[in-house]
């Protein structure tokens, strides 16, 4: 039973870091998935009346699925500095935690911004429905999202660089 | 899932069919044309040229004008979630169907002919199928309350004869079901724009009545519950001059456009403006939701909006036709969408 409680603890946080890796990639990336459909339905309805918007709808619902490459980039960066990519490096509980804490800005941040990126492009593209030389600005408000998003990104990258490991 | 997120692919295909509403330009040449030959080949240059090919004969517009209308009825029909939102825009073609059956049976029961040219493809239960219906007095499958409603129509006009009374019944009976089938989508917008159209036909009744020199108690039989402004406020307003109108319905939305309308000169001209500012009423009722990009408005304002391009399209032909001024014409076509 000792020996089961002391494999646990001393795996416990690499477990929590693949927990952390797993809800940055699964949460910021249902939030995309989100924002996409919803840009999605609003395109779909465009281009069955004018399919020579597509390229525009494109841009546009492409946005909300920035969100989604946030989140893999952490989950990335998070599994590679425990090196599971590699040769495994042990960690304490609490750096395992800290490097679970440092996934959840982008996790969180990038599931909301990501929805919310989705209802705005899906406006722009009711916008550039009726003035297509509008593109630009059509592009601009739905980034605005963008910024909350690339904020928790970088946060993420901080926290990640400020856990010292090995 | 909300309801209204089941709107974002309708509302956006709307979007993209407002390109096809005629603008202003279209209008103007229609009113420009020297003739209605020249009006019709105008049209025909627009997304009406297929209703025209397929229906004018004689110069007669009627037909290509109404089914330009249902074809847009339909194809909205095909996509937007709650075939019922649409259908809540066509009771009103239901009821004047009714009525025009019923005021038909009335006529030949005096000798006279049955006008089935009147009724309208619009409405939502199919035209042979209510004159069978009515004819065969099995009302059980009629929806919106017809099945107790036209019983009663008839009897009234076995006990009284008189025509007014049984619209007044078929009016109040239409409004009811509008009002019902508004208050199953829970959406206050849809309620609202019924509202206006209530609020709407009772100022277009009040006007009128007030000019007949008709007694407010008898005035208050003409008027239907269920609009922004109540039946008893309306009553209290119609023993007030019409000076005083605007300042009583300060706090009510319609009373911009029933100031407006009775700022003209001359009854004539005040019930062409107000027909045209109620119009106008209703359009701003559900205009607000163009900004939305899942309200359920949105159904109700674009079909609102092609209507009222129908009925200019009709006033520019008819003006042609008659050869009626350019002024007074374009004094008579309703706002845009």
């Amino acid at each position: 039973m000792e020996d089961i409680i002391t494999t646990m603890a001393a795996q416990l946080g690499q477990v929590l870091v693949v927990l952390g890796a797993g809800l940055a990639v699964g949460i910021a990336g249902s939030g995309s998935a989100c924002g996409i459909g919803i840009a999605n339905e609003t395109a779909a309805g465009i281009l069955t009346e004018d399919p020579k918007k597509f390229v525009y709808a494109l841009i546009l619902l492409a946005l909300p699925g920035t969100q989604g490459i946030y989140g893999f980039l952490i989950a990335l960066l998070a599994i590679n500095k425990i090196g599971l990519l590699s040769t495994a490096v042990p960690i304490t509980i609490w750096q395992g935690l800290g490097i679970f804490g440092a996934c959840v800005p982008i996790a969180i941040v990038g599931f909301y911004s990501a929805i919310w990126q989705g209802k705005s492009s899906a406006a722009s593209i009711l916008l550039i429905s009726k003035r297509p030389d509008q593109m630009g600005k059509a592009v601009i408000l739905p980034a605005m999202c963008e910024t909350y998003a690339v904020l928790g990104l970088l946060m993420s990258i901080f926290l990640l660089n400020g856990i010292k490991v090995g | 899932m909300s309801r209204r997120e089941y709107y974002r692919y309708a509302v956006a295909r709307i979007r993209a069919m407002e390109h096809l509403l005629l603008d202003a330009g279209v209008i103007q040449r229609l009113l420009d044309a020297s003739d209605l030959a020249e009006a019709l080949k105008v049209l025909g240059e627009t997304c009406y040229a297929r209703s025209l090919a397929e229906n004018v004969v004689h110069e007669r517009y009627d037909a290509a004008l109404e089914a330009e209308l249902l074809s847009s009825i339909m194809e909205l029909r095909a996509f937007v979630p709650d075939k019922e939102l649409v259908d809540l825009f066509r009771i009103q073609y239901d009821f004047h169907n009714v009525k025009v059956i019923l005021k038909s049976s009335f006529l030949a029961k005096r000798g006279g002919k049955k006008r089935w040219e009147l009724m309208t493809s619009l409405g939502t239960i199919p035209t042979d199928s209510l004159i069978v219906s009515v004819e065969s007095e099995d009302y059980s499958l009629l929806p919106y309350g017809l099945p107790s409603l036209i019983p009663a129509a008839l009897s009234i006009w076995e006990q009284t004869g008189d025509i007014v009374e049984v619209e007044k019944l078929l009016d109040a009976g239409l409004f009811a079901a509008m009002l019902k089938v508004a208050e199953g989508f829970d959406e206050p917008g849809v309620l609202k724009w019924v509202k206006a159209r209530i609020d709407s036909e009772n100022f277009r009744n009040l006007l009128r009545l007030k000019r007949f020199g008709m007694s407010a108690q008898k005035a208050a039989a003409f008027l239907h519950s269920g609009g922004t402004v109540s039946v008893d406020t309306l009553v209290q307003l119609f023993s007030e001059p019409f000076e005083s109108w605007g300042r009583a319905l300060f706090h009510f939305e319609v009373g911009g456009a029933v100031s407006k309308a009775l700022d003209e000169r001359g009854f004539d001209r005040q019930i062409a403006a107000l027909e045209k500012a109620l119009d106008d009423y209703c359009r701003d009722a559900v205009s607000l939701a163009r900004y939305s990009q899942d309200a359920l408005e949105n159904v109700l304002a674009y079909l609102w909006g092609k209507e009222m391009e129908v009925k200019n399209i009709r006033i520019a032909l008819v003006s042609k036709g008659a050869s009626t001024g350019r002024d007074e014409t374009r004094r008579m076509l309703r706002n845009g969408y």
